[in-house]
């Protein structure tokens, strides 16, 4: 079985084909490795003074929640570029999200090339391209006959084979990955910490796994059919479909098929509900002070307060309710997705390098944590804990011949001193933990890995080699 | 002669599985994809239908809202991402539209699926570029290696007839598959009745298909070119997957990245440094005024009317300088897209997909020419609020006219399209070209 796998593999060195997936693929590990290392370093700058700026002012008002920049922003950035840098912190855990880094809202929306794109469409591609003919082709030019009329087994022959797809395309994912990390150790060598390597060395199996899939595949399908172009055809539909459409169409599939409400529907709705859950109560407060019965000003203003507060609760759920309407539909989409194992492998590496979806929630949860933290601070130093929504409102009335405004109340700011204000960390989960949060992902990929390659086996121990 | 080869290479490509395949998905993806672009249309225009009736705004504010555009079920582009509403008022002129939500809501990105969509432009871009590929990439190779290609020519065939018959025949099995495909996809929409198709979008759709028949024939041409060239089919056909993925997926992207780092933008703090900057020269004023405001709040009598006035055109004031800011940060998006473009004047796809947005009205251009009619509205706002400090019943008579904007004419969106749509047919007929001497000076042993 070794000299099988060295021919394998003496013959895909030796082809061209590999020649321009090696230097093409530098390129583009090292283009990558040198945007990354330009913005990482702007974002950490812009970062860190994002949170001395929070720190030093301490509000009691509200108060920012920055993200970290993803140090490992390289390997996928799973649209975190589209993500908020933060969030807002309100009094009584609102949260409003800070608008996402540099982004261009004029430009396509188009995929970071990333390694996860990478090696997702076009070291999947390459794979296919290494693997069409290893029957086919034996098979049309002869030499298959000849081969397995040497005491090899068939089994042998198609593990060596695919051993040796998955070595050559191991060559150039190792020398870009290399390249990549030399140049971010240059200019960035605090990127490259053992936590980081630890998360990276998960990231190759991971690849080799995903890209086995397709090297399976290929096998597959060229034991089945004898001539070589029909198997490459069969396997570049199947690549486009699962490589390219399915990924693109999951978002309007995802739209169609959730029950989600416009945005227009959902923003129809407020109106109505300020009015009749605040401005009602205001004006029924107006009418009672215009008939004298309120004693003081104070008297009043609490009213208003309270109708305030009260009127707000259906507001705030309303925004709930969209956001988790949204939520639910692009978790539609991520399930769609997920029928493809391209999908499977993008997923599973971002929860491994902590980027997309699954960190997004990460810091969600890490804000609600903190919000309670936040307002004990707050109750503790104030006394008082103001709720507020995205809207105001200011009127006024007369009690007892004073002209006293009523408005909505806003967050008082705490004057003293602020040494013990609670800072925010955001949680640092482990590497195991993101592999636990990977293990569905990385189950269907074992599936997918399983299924095609007992038809890859079954399919060539059947095949007809005269 | 000609038609013999003609009819030869028609029947050889209709029967192979290529084309079967090719067809399929291509007509299946242009269907599926129609009909949930077309209810994603109707829901959009309904909303906009009910958002003019309901959400006029009130006194104070003024909601601007942007219709979906018709050509969006082929081409969505940038239609979808620029948002679809506006509130103005005489304090605060948004630079950018948002959804229906405003802006706080309907801008967290978090909530998107992050995901493209498909639509016939895709189709044809992607699925459809593929299987010229493949129908064209053995057409010459093939026939060297199975040696009939030496038969063919021991016959009194002009070469040149040879490559021609071969080109045509192709051709037309391309076109015809592209044509079918997205006549389904017209004849799809046409039946709905979602939308009025009036003369201009007739015209607008035969020249999305005329970019289209351009851009399938630059890779048809470039196969042919390459098959020519290379003996082996199997080689033939990894080289033009790797120009396909290297000038349909990477490229796109690679322009665009750097564009971005190449162009740089200033920061959100640079930006709110420039508007408190603009704002500078009224601060003093500004401060004073609001002083006299809270004042005025205390007095029984209510703050002065001129002073009141006065704030309200500082305030204006600030909106404007702040909008100008904000313009200037919207002009360098605007030159950093131009960029990427030019960056990317080399892959017919991103040639493709300008010219067909432009086409469909689905791309920068139009939101740009929709945003010129911003600032005059407000204009008009901010003179009718000014009415408030000196007679009351006027405001209350004054209204804000409603806004419009000229979307660009049939004329000059062709005009546009014309240079990356001669671009395109300059790439076909370079690689024709090169076909075709390279193919009279073959050695065909």
């Amino acid at each position: 079985m070794g000299t099988i796998i060295k021919r394998e593999l003496l013959d895909h060195l030796q082809s061209i084909q590999f020649l321009v997936l090696t230097a093409a693929s530098l390129v583009l590990f090292a283009g990558n490795a040198i945007v990354f290392v330009r913005s990482f370093r702007e974002e950490t700058a812009a970062f860190s003074l994002r949170v001395t700026e929070t720190d030093r002012q301490s509000s009691t008002a509200a108060t920012e929640l920055n993200k970290r920049p993803n140090a490992l922003r390289f390997i996928a950035d799973g649209g975190d570029r589209y993500r908020p840098s933060g969030y807002t912190l309100r009094p009584g855990g609102r949260l409003e999200p800070l608008p996402a880094g540099q982004i261009n809202y004029k430009m396509l929306d188009v995929p970071e090339l990333d390694w996860s794109f990478l090696i997702a469409v076009v070291f999947s591609l390459y794979v296919i391209l290494l693997g069409f003919n290893a029957i086919s082709g034996e098979k049309e030019l002869g030499t298959l006959r000849l081969v397995l009329s040497n005491p090899v087994s068939r089994v042998e022959l198609l593990a060596a084979k695919f051993i040796a797809i998955l070595m050559i395309v191991m060559v150039p994912l190792l020398m870009g990955g290399l390249v990549s990390l030399t140049i971010i150790g240059i200019y960035q060598p605090q990127v490259l910490n053992l936590a980081h390597l630890s998360r990276m060395v998960v990231v190759l199996p991971l690849a080799l796994f995903f890209l086995a899939v397709f090297a399976l595949l290929s096998l597959c399908i060229s034991s089945l059919v004898s001539r070589s172009s029909v198997v490459l055809l069969l396997i570049l539909a199947i690549w486009v479909i699962l490589a390219v459409i399915v990924p693109n169409t999951s978002g309007i599939l995802a739209e169609r098929f959730s029950r989600a409400q416009s945005e227009f529907q959902m923003a129809r709705m407020v109106g109505p509900l300020i009015q009749k859950q605040v401005f009602d109560r205001i004006k029924a407060i107006l009418a009672r002070a215009e008939k004298g019965e309120f004693p003081s000003a104070a008297a009043m203003k609490q009213e208003g307060d309270k109708a305030y507060d009260e009127g707000q609760k259906d507001l705030v759920r309303h925004y709930e309710n969209y956001e988790a309407a949204m939520k639910q539909r692009a978790g539609l989409a991520r399930a769609l997705s997920r029928l493809s194992p391209t999908g499977l492998f993008q997923f599973a590496l971002e929860d491994i390098v902590r980027a997309g979806n699954s960190r997004e929630e990460d810091f969600v949860r890490d804000a609600r944590n903190y919000s309670q933290q936040y307002d004990e601070y707050i109750l503790k130093k104030v006394g008082r804990l103001v709720r507020t929504s995205n809207f105001s409102f200011a009127v006024s009335a007369d009690v007892k011949g004073e002209m006293v405004r009523l408005d909505s109340p806003s967050p008082q700011e705490y004057t003293g001193d602020k040494s013990d204000f609670p800072r925010f960390q955001e949680s640092q989960p482990s590497l195991m933990q993101g592999v636990q949060n990977a293990m569905w992902d990385m189950a269907g990929l074992l599936v997918w890995v399983i299924i095609l390659a007992v038809l890859a086996f079954m399919s060539f121990l059947r095949t007809d080699v005269r | 002669m000609l038609r013999a080869i003609l009819k030869r290479e028609i029947l050889e490509h209709l029967i192979s599985p290529k084309f079967l395949i090719g067809i399929v998905i291509a007509t299946a993806l242009m269907a599926t994809s129609t009909i949930m672009n077309l209810a994603n249309y109707r829901q959009r225009q309904q909303d906009y239908l009910d958002a003019q009736r309901e959400m006029r705004g009130d006194r104070v504010t003024t909601s601007i809202f942007r219709s979906p555009q018709t050509l969006s079920v082929f081409v969505q582009g940038l239609d979808r991402k620029l948002g679809s509403q506006m509130k103005v008022d005489s304090m605060r002129i948004p630079a950018r539209l948002s959804g229906f939500m405003g802006e706080y809501v309907s801008g967290n990105p978090r909530l998107s699926s992050g995901f493209e969509t498909v639509d016939l432009a895709f189709v044809v871009r992607v699925v459809l570029s593929l299987m010229v590929i493949f129908l064209a990439y053995s057409s010459v190779s093939e026939e060297k290696l199975h040696g009939t290609l030496r038969l063919v020519l021991s016959n009194s065939v002009p070469r040149d007839q040879l490559l021609m018959g071969k080109f045509l025949g192709g051709l037309l099995v391309i076109l015809g598959s592209m044509l079918a495909s997205a006549f389904l996809s017209i004849l799809l929409v046409a039946l709905s009745r979602a939308m009025p198709l009036g003369m201009a979008d007739w015209a607008r759709i035969a020249g999305m298909l005329g970019i289209s028949a351009l851009y399938l024939i630059c890779f048809y041409t470039c196969s042919l070119f390459v098959s020519v060239l290379v003996n082996r089919p199997s080689i033939a056909l990894m080289v033009l997957l790797q120009i396909w993925i290297f000038f349909v997926v990477i490229y796109p992207n690679l322009s665009i990245v750097i564009a971005e780092s190449v162009y740089r933008l200033p920061t959100q703090e640079e930006v709110s440094r420039m508007k408190q900057a603009a704002f500078q020269p009224y601060n003093a004023e500004y401060r004073k005024v609001m002083q006299d405001i809270r004042q005025g709040y205390s007095s029984p009598k209510g703050p002065d009317k001129d002073v009141s006035s006065r704030m309200m055109e500082l305030l204006s004031l600030r909106a404007e300088s702040e909008y100008k800011v904000d313009q200037d940060f919207n002009r360098r998006l605007s030159e950093q897209v131009r960029l990427a473009h030019s960056i990317a004047v080399l892959s017919p796809a991103v040639l493709y997909d300008i010219a067909m947005t432009r086409l469909a009205r689905t791309d920068l251009i139009d939101y740009e020419r929709f945003m010129t009619g911003v600032l005059p509205l407000w204009h008009a706002d901010v003179e009718r609020t000014k009415l408030l400090y000196k007679d009351v019943r006027a405001y209350r008579r004054a209204t804000v006219p409603p806004f419009s904007y000229v979307p660009e004419t049939l004329a000059g969106s062709f005009g546009a399209a014309a240079l990356q749509g001669s671009i395109l047919l300059f790439f076909g007929i370079l690689f024709f070209v090169l076909a075709y001497t390279s193919f009279l000076r073959k050695d065909v042993r």
